[in-house]
């Protein structure tokens, strides 16, 4: 896993899902805590650039990088 | 040998030599020639310049540019200095450092072009939301403000703020020699963009407000206490002290040698940090003073309230403070000579 995702602080806006340059995040299927379709990420596709990271408004991404 | 340079060019290359490597602004007079300047330099030095399409985006741009642990810097002139206020305010919820450059020009709303010292209120209490200070320095030659500049940025990166320099235009637009100390290079502090959320202070998640305010309280009681600055002369005997900064305050230390010439017994005291206010120059004081004197260049008076508030922490609590204001204009010797004579003659009355 390149980059770990916290589902629960997603509102769906699909910031990342319209900026990341490999086209692996979307929306999930699954209805969270919060009510929202939060986003999940294609761990094949993801190159863990981290563009996601910097344009979310609600810090839901981290990247592991080695740690991942 | 030291070289005739235009004040708003010292600033810039001061900037530079205390190690800033990135500055981002939008151009107002009397300020401009700071980025005029750099807008060659900077690219000389392999530094980052950028001119905003505002006050507004040039100061959030600081923002990110501290946070990513670079010694940054803007400038600009009063009424574009209230457009940074929001970010100065985030940047000092996030304890980021940064120096803003604010060349005074006179008034309120636009203002005028012409110098003062108008903004002493906005620049010494915050300016935006919340109850956060910057350390405030205020030169009064070209030469000091090479020395504020590069103490400026250390006092940032020691206490996690930001710095104002708070000058005039009449500075920013003079000449005169200056000399500057060799390039400085600076570590980058650790980058807040990193991937992760290890700072906490630049994320809102993890965050307990409340300790950081009574940590942030500590802080500044230690700046207080720690760094204060000025120059005085002639307190121990003083009937008079009169008190200015900047440019001003060249002029009183003027008007005090004549004054001393002519028997009268006066001191000053110029603060130099006008946040912290130098409260310790006051215990130097003759305790049988008979008033203080501030003077300034605005209309309504401003200093005049900081140093009635430092006496009344003293056995000096009743002692009367009047106040002359200049409007935008530095007073000259001779006016200041005249000013002080209508106070030992009783012509004019104290404000506190």
């Amino acid at each position: 896993m390149k980059v770990k995702v916290r589902q629960e602080r997603c509102k769906e806006c699909g910031i990342c899902v319209a900026n990341c340059p490999k086209k692996a995040i979307s929306f999930s299927e699954e209805i969270s805590v919060t009510g929202y379709r939060p986003v999940v990420v294609n761990d094949e596709l993801c190159i863990g650039c981290g563009i996601c990271y910097t344009m979310c408004p609600d810090w839901v991404f981290e990247i592991l990088g080695d740690r991942g | 040998m030291e070289d005739m340079i235009k004040g708003n060019h010292v600033f810039a290359e001061a900037a530079l030599r205390a190690g800033a490597r990135f500055y981002a602004g939008y151009p107002i007079t009397p300020s401009t020639e700071i980025m005029e300047y750099l807008s060659t330099r900077m690219d000389e030095v392999g530094g980052v310049y950028i001119q905003a399409e505002s006050e507004q985006a040039s100061m959030n741009i600081l923002t990110g540019a501290s946070a990513s642990g670079v010694r940054c810097f803007t400038a600009s002139s009063s009424v574009g200095m209230t457009l940074k206020q929001e970010a100065i305010s985030h940047m000092a919820d996030s304890d980021l450092p940064f120096l803003a450059i604010n060349v005074v020009r006179y008034g309120n709303g636009l203002g005028n072009l012409q110098t003062g010292q108008s903004d002493y209120y906005r620049d010494t209490r915050g300016g935006g939301s919340g109850d956060y200070r910057n350390f405030v320095l205020s030169p009064y030659s070209l030469q000091e403000s090479v020395e504020l500049i590069a103490h400026a940025f250390d006092l940032g990166d020691k206490y996690g703020m930001g710095a104002i320099l708070h000058t005039e235009a009449s500075l920013g637009q003079m000449m005169e020699p200056c000399s500057f100390p060799e390039m400085k290079t600076v570590e980058r502090r650790p980058g807040a963009i990193d991937g992760t959320h290890s700072q906490e202070r630049i994320s809102p998640l993890f965050r307990d407000r409340f300790a950081e305010a009574l940590e942030m309280k500590e802080r500044y009681k230690r700046a207080i206490e720690n760094e204060q600055m000025w120059k005085d002369e002639y307190l121990e005997d003083a009937d008079y002290v009169l008190v200015a900064y900047g440019l001003a305050g060249r002029s009183v230390m003027g008007a005090v040698e004549k004054l001393r010439a002519e028997g009268h017994k006066v001191g000053f005291i110029r603060p130099i940090t006008l946040w912290p206010f130098p409260e310790k120059a006051f215990a130097k004081v003759n305790p049988a003073v008979k008033g203080y004197i501030s003077m300034e260049e605005n209309a309504a008076g401003q200093m005049v309230d900081d140093i009635a508030l430092t006496l009344k922490k003293t056995e000096q609590r009743d002692k009367p403070v009047y106040c002359f204001t200049y409007a935008s204009s530095i007073p000259t010797l001779k006016r200041i000579k005249s000013d002080f004579i209508k106070v030992t003659n009783g012509e004019v009355k104290e404000v506190y």
